[in-house]
C-alpha cells in the first residue's frame, strides 16, 4: 500500500543519494564554451531525456524514482539526485546542489516564483492549447541547446532524429501495416487512447502509421474510453496495449469477456503487449515509441 | 381520507411509470436501430449486435440494479434512523466502500471477486461505524448523523483520491471507477450483481413487519416482543451491505439512496411497505434515465462522463433544497460554559505552561530534520542561509494557518453547539478549489496569483450561497454547516468529474486539495500571519457574543443581543479566515476540528482562553504535520493537511470516545 511505496521511494532515494554524495553532476562534457556552467536540474521527464540526447547529466531531476517505470529509456546515470514528486518539489534539496539552471515547463507555473528564487529557470512548452507536441518539442530542444551552448549536438541529435523517422517512414512504406488503436489501460472496462495533438498522434503521422482511433482528444493527446467502443472501428486494426498493464491481469481478465473475444482483431490475436514509453515526453521519447512499434511491427510481418 | 389512499397508492406507480417511458424512450432512442439484430445472427462480423448485446443490455441491466439496490439502501437506513436524509452517499458508506477498495487494490492490484466485496464491505461497515459512533453521541439525530456521514464521505473520497495521486502519476484508473462508470463489456457485473442484491432484498423485505411495528414507537415494539436494537442493527448491516456490493461493481453512484426514497415518499409511498417497494423501483428508473440521457450526451460530445459523479453533481443540490423540510429541534446545546466555574481559574496558568512546551516544538520543527543528503541533523548556523529561505515561509505559513482554522473551528462549535463543526464543513474549502480549478481550466498558465484570485472567488461565492440559505433558516447553525458540506459535496462530484477524464491538470487540483505548504514564499508566509493575527484579534473582539450564543437563541435574546446579526457577523469572520487558510493547506486538514478540542481537553472552557488554546494547538499540529511530510519518505514530500488529517481524524475519534465514556 501506500506507505509500502513510501518505503520504497526511501530506500530508491537513499540509494541515489548516496551514490550523489560524491558527485553533484556536472555536465559530462566539456563545458567550455557553455554560457551556463554548473548543474542543470531537470523538473521534467522530457527535458532531463533532451539534456541526455545533448550530452549533458541533469543534476537533479523529479521523481527519480519512477524514471524506471515511465521512462525506462534512456537510463539516467547514477549519481542523479531525485527531487521528490512535482506536486512538492523539494527545494531544500534542490536550493542544495546550487543548480545553475532549472528546467522546467507551464505544468508547473504555480512552482516559478520559488524556483527563480534559487537559480534562473527556463520554462519550456510542449504539451499546451494550439499546438502539435513532436514540432514543440523540436523547438523547445534548440532553446534548450542554445541556452545550455549546445546548440551543434542539438542540430546533430534532430538531424539524426529526422533521419531516423525518414527511415521509419519507409520501413513502414514496406510493411503496410494495419491501422493502429494505441491504448493505456486504466482498468478492466476503460482505457486510455492516444490521438490528437500528443506525442504518439504526432510521430504516427511523420512516419505514416495510420491511427485507428480519430477522435479529438486534448493537448496531451489522449481520450478515455469504455472499451466497447473499440469495437466501431475498423477491425482490421492492431491493438497496441503500452505497459504498466493496470491491473496486471487486464487482459486475462478480459478473456472472460464475450465483447472482447467476439472481437475480429481480438480473435485474429492482432494484440500486442509492448514496453512502455512516456507519452507526454519530446523526440528521445519519440524516437523510442517509433523504434519500439516499427520493430515489433517488423518481427510480426 | 379515502382521496389520499387513492393517490397513496396511484402516486408512487405513477412516478415509476414516468420514469420507466422517459428511460425507455431514450434507451430506444439508442436501441432501436439495431434491435432487430438481436434475433438474425448475420454472417461475419457484426459490431453493432455485438455492441448491443455485451455492452448496452448489460449497462442497462447494470444501471437498474444499482439503481434500486442503492435506493433500497437509502430506504432502509430512512426508515431505520428515522432520518429523511440518510442514505449510502450521505452516511459516507459508499465512500467509505471505494476508499478499502482504492487502498486495497493499491497494494493487490488483481484484486477481483468476492474478495472485492469483502474489502468492500470493510470499508463500508467502517465508515458507517465512525458516523454512526459521533450520531450516537448526539442520540442519533439526524442532522449531526447526516453531517458526520458527509464529512466521513468528503474526506474518504479525497484521501482515496490522494492515494492514487501518490501512487499513480500518469494514469488514472482508479478515478473513473471511483466516479462510478456504468460502462459495461460483459453480463459479469449484473449477472453477479443480480444474486447477491436478490437475496438481501429478501432479507430487506422480512424487515418489513418488523420495522413497521418499529414505526409503533420503541416502546410500543419492544411490548410487541420485538427487539428493537437488534432489528435496527440487522436493517443497518443490510443497507450497508448493498451499497458496498454496489460500489464494489461500479464504484461510488452518488445520491441515488437519497433521491429515490425521497421521491417515493413525495408520490405518497410513506408507509414502511410502500417504501421499501417502491423506492427501488424509482431508483431503477432514474439512474436508467441518468445513464440513457449520458450515453446520448457523451455521445454527441465525445468526452467522458462517468455516471456516477454526474448523479452526485445532480443529487447534492436536491439535498440542499430538502433541507428546509427538516424540524430541527431549537435545541440548547450541552453548553461548555456551565462547566466554565469549574476551571475559569486556571486558563491563565494552562496557556502560560504550554508556551514553552510549543516554543520547543516550533524550534525542533524549524532546526532538526535531514540534510540533503538524506541524514538527521541539527541545523548548523553556517546552512541557515541555505535552508531557512525555504524552511521557515513554509512552517510560518502552516502555523498561521492552523491558527486560523483552529480559531474558525472554536466559533463555528460555539455558534452551533456541535462538536462535529469545523471550517472544512462550511464547504467554503471546497469554493476555493473549485477557484483554483477554473483557473488552470481557463487559464493556459496560471500564476500563483491567478490561482489565489481564483480561489477567492470561489470561497466567495459558495459564502454567498450558505447566506441566502442562511437568511432563510434564520443563520440555524446546524442547517448552515449542512448547507455547507452539502455545497462541498457538489463541488468534490465537479471534480471528479473532471478527474475522471484523466486530464493531468485535474492532478493539480488534488495536489492542491492535499495542503501542500511548499508553495508558500516570504510574502505569503507574512499576509497568512496579518491574516491569522486579525482574524484572532476580531474573534477576541466578539468573545462575548461566543460565550452566551451557546446558551441558546432565547437566553441571548434575552440579554439583549441581536442573535441574528451576531451570528452573521461570526459567520462572516469564520468565511473569510477559513478561504485564507484554505489556500495556504488545502481544505482536508481537520485542523479546525482538533484545535478547539484540544483547547478542552486542556480545561480551556471560556470562549477566550479556548480561542488562544484552540489557535496555538491549531497552530502547533500544522506545523508538526509539515514536519512529519517533510521527514517520513525524504526526499519525497507528504502535503501537510493530508498529513493532519491522516493523524486527526483518528485522534478525533478518540477524544469523541474518551468524551462520551465520561459524559456516560
Amino acid at each position: 500500500m501506500s506507505s509500502e511505496r513510501l518505503f520504497e521511494n526511501l530506500r530508491l532515494s537513499r540509494r541515489t543519494l548516496l551514490a550523489a554524495t560524491a558527485l553533484f553532476a556536472v555536465p559530462t562534457m566539456e563545458a567550455a564554451a557553455d554560457p551556463i556552467s554548473g548543474p542543470i536540474v531537470s523538473l521534467d521527464y522530457g527535458l532531463a531525456s533532451t539534456l541526455l540526447a545533448l550530452g549533458v547529466a541533469p543534476a537533479a531531476i523529479a521523481s527519480l524514482a519512477d524514471w524506471d517505470t515511465w521512462v525506462v529509456e534512456p537510463k539516467m546515470p547514477s549519481g542523479v539526485v531525485d527531487l521528490g514528486t512535482t506536486g512538492e518539489i523539494n527545494l531544500e534539496v534542490l536550493a542544495s546542489i546550487k543548480p545553475a539552471l532549472i528546467l522546467t515547463t507551464p505544468y508547473l507555473a504555480p512552482l516559478r516564483p520559488r524556483l527563480e528564487a534559487i537559480a534562473p529557470v527556463l520554462e519550456l512548452t510542449i504539451y499546451a492549447e494550439g499546438g502539435e507536441a513532436l514540432q514543440r518539442s523540436i523547438a523547445a530542444t534548440r532553446l534548450l541547446a542554445d541556452a545550455i551552448g549546445r546548440r551543434a549536438q542539438a542540430e546533430d541529435f534532430l538531424a539524426r532524429s529526422e533521419q531516423f523517422f525518414s527511415d521509419c517512414a519507409n520501413r513502414v512504406k514496406r510493411l503496410d501495416p494495419p491501422p493502429l488503436a494505441l491504448i493505456n489501460f486504466v482498468d478492466t472496462r476503460h482505457a486510455r487512447i492516444y490521438c490528437g495533438a500528443g506525442l504518439y498522434q504526432n510521430v504516427m503521422t511523420r512516419i505514416g502509421l495510420k491511427n485507428a482511433w480519430t477522435g479529438p482528444g486534448g493537448y496531451w493527446g489522449f481520450e478515455t474510453i469504455g472499451l466497447e467502443q473499440l469495437a466501431t472501428l475498423d477491425q482490421n486494426l492492431r491493438l497496441i496495449a503500452f505497459e504498466p498493464l493496470l491491473p496486471p491481469n487486464a487482459l486475462d481478465n478480459l478473456q472472460d469477456s464475450p465483447l472482447w473475444t467476439s472481437l475480429p482483431f481480438v480473435r485474429d490475436g492482432r494484440v500486442s503487449v509492448l514496453p512502455g514509453t512516456l507519452m507526454f515526453g519530446m523526440v528521445q521519447e519519440a524516437e523510442r515509441f517509433a523504434r519500439i512499434l516499427i520493430d515489433h511491427l517488423e518481427k510480426l510481418a | 381520507m379515502t382521496r389520499l389512499k387513492a393517490k397513496n397508492i396511484l402516486g408512487a406507480p405513477a412516478v415509476v411509470l414516468t420514469l420507466f417511458v422517459l428511460a425507455g424512450l431514450l434507451a430506444w432512442h439508442q436501441l432501436s436501430p439495431d434491435f432487430s439484430r438481436l434475433f438474425v445472427q448475420q454472417s461475419g462480423y457484426d459490431p453493432r449486435r455485438l455492441l448491443l448485446i455485451y455492452s448496452t443490455l448489460p449497462r442497462i441491466a447494470t444501471a437498474l440494479l444499482a439503481g434500486a439496490a442503492l435506493s433500497l439502501s437509502g430506504s432502509l437506513l430512512q426508515q431505520v434512523l428515522r432520518n429523511p436524509l440518510a442514505s449510502p452517499s450521505t452516511l459516507g458508506i459508499s465512500a467509505g466502500a471505494n476508499l478499502a477498495l482504492v487502498a486495497v487494490m493499491l497494494a493487490f492490484p488483481a484484486l477481483q471477486g468476492l474478495s472485492r466485496d469483502a474489502v468492500a464491505l470493510f470499508g463500508s461497515a467502517a465508515a458507517a461505524a465512525v458516523v454512526f459512533l459521533i450520531g450516537a453521541r448526539r442520540g442519533f439525530s439526524p442532522l449531526a448523523l447526516v453531517l458526520a456521514g458527509l464529512i466521513v464521505g468528503v474526506w474518504s473520497g479525497a484521501l482515496a483520491a490522494i492515494l492514487v495521486l501518490m501512487n499513480d502519476r500518469y494514469l488514472s484508473g482508479l478515478f473513473v471507477w471511483g466516479a462510478g462508470s456504468l460502462a459495461q463489456q460483459s453480463w459479469t457485473i449484473p449477472l453477479s450483481l443480480l444474486p447477491k442484491i436478490a437475496i438481501l432484498s429478501v432479507a430487506a423485505l422480512l424487515m418489513v413487519r418488523p420495522m413497521a411495528l418499529m414505526e409503533l414507537g420503541d416502546s410500543g415494539a419492544s411490548g410487541l416482543g420485538l427487539s428493537v436494537k437488534r432489528t435496527r442493527i440487522v436493517a443497518v448491516c443490510i443497507a450497508i451491505a448493498l451499497a458496498a456490493i454496489v460500489t464494489s461493481a461500479v464504484g461510488v453512484i452518488g445520491f441515488i439512496g437519497l433521491i429515490a426514497p425521497r421521491i417515493a415518499q413525495l408520490a405518497g409511498a410513506r408507509q414502511m411497505k410502500g417504501q421499501l417497494i417502491w423506492s427501488p423501483l424509482i431508483g431503477a428508473g432514474l439512474l436508467l434515465l441518468t445513464d440513457e440521457a449520458l450515453v446520448l450526451l457523451s455521445g454527441a460530445s465525445s468526452t467522458f462522463l462517468p455516471t456516477g459523479a454526474i448523479t452526485a453533481l445532480l443529487g447534492a443540490p436536491l439535498l440542499l433544497l430538502m433541507l428546509p423540510r427538516l424540524k430541527t429541534a431549537q435545541r440548547s446545546a450541552p453548553s461548555p460554559s456551565q462547566n466554565a466555574n469549574r476551571t475559569s481559574c486556571e486558563p491563565r496558568v494552562i496557556l502560560l505552561a504550554s508556551i514553552p512546551a510549543l516554543l520547543l516544538l516550533l524550534i525542533g520543527a524549524i532546526f532538526f530534520g535531514r540534510a540533503p543528503d538524506g541524514s538527521w541533523t541539527l541545523l548548523a548556523y553556517l546552512h541557515w542561509p541555505d535552508v531557512l529561505p525555504y524552511r521557515l515561509p513554509r512552517i510560518t505559513g502552516a502555523f498561521a494557518a492552523g491558527a486560523m482554522l483552529g480559531v474558525v473551528g472554536t466559533i463555528l462549535q460555539r455558534l452551533s453547539g456541535n462538536e462535529m463543526a469545523s471550517p472544512e464543513v462550511l464547504g467554503i474549502s471546497a469554493g476555493a478549489t473549485l477557484g483554483v480549478t477554473a483557473a488552470l481550466f481557463l487559464l493556459p498558465a496560471p500564476g500563483m496569483a491567478a490561482q489565489l484570485g481564483f480561489g477567492g472567488l470561489g470561497a466567495f461565492a459558495v459564502l454567498i450561497a450558505i447566506f441566502l440559505f442562511g437568511i432563510r433558516s434564520g443563520f440555524a447553525p446546524e442547517r448552515v454547516l449542512l448547507t455547507g458540506i452539502a455545497l462541498g459535496a457538489m463541488l468534490d462530484a465537479f471534480i471528479s468529474v473532471l478527474a475522471a477524464g484523466g486530464d493531468p491538470r485535474a492532478i493539480i487540483v488534488i495536489q492542491w486539495m492535499s495542503g501542500s505548504t511548499h508553495l508558500i514564499d516570504i510574502s505569503k508566509a507574512i499576509s497568512a500571519t496579518m491574516a491569522a493575527i486579525s482574524g484572532l484579534a476580531l474573534a477576541f473582539l466578539g468573545r462575548r457574543w461566543l460565550e452566551l450564543l451557546p446558551l441558546g437563541a432565547q437566553a441571548t435574546q434575552a440579554i439583549g443581543i441581536r442573535v441574528d446579526f451576531a451570528r452573521a457577523c461570526l459567520f462572516v469572520l469564520a468565511a473569510a479566515m477559513t478561504a485564507a487558510a484554505t489556500l495556504v493547506v488545502g481544505p482536508l486538514s481537520f485542523i479546525g476540528l482538533m484545535g478547539p478540542h484540544l483547547a478542552r481537553e486542556l480545561g480551556l472552557r471560556r470562549a477566550a482562553p479556548q480561542l488562544a488554546g484552540a489557535a496555538l494547538a491549531g497552530g502547533n499540529l500544522m506545523v508538526l504535520a509539515d514536519w512529519f511530510g517533510r521527514m517520513i519518505a525524504f526526499p519525497y514530500q507528504m502535503p501537510a493537511g493530508l498529513v493532519s488529517a491522516l493523524v486527526g481524524a483518528p485522534l478525533l475519534l478518540i477524544l469523541l470516545m474518551k468524551r462520551r465514556r465520561t459524559a456516560q
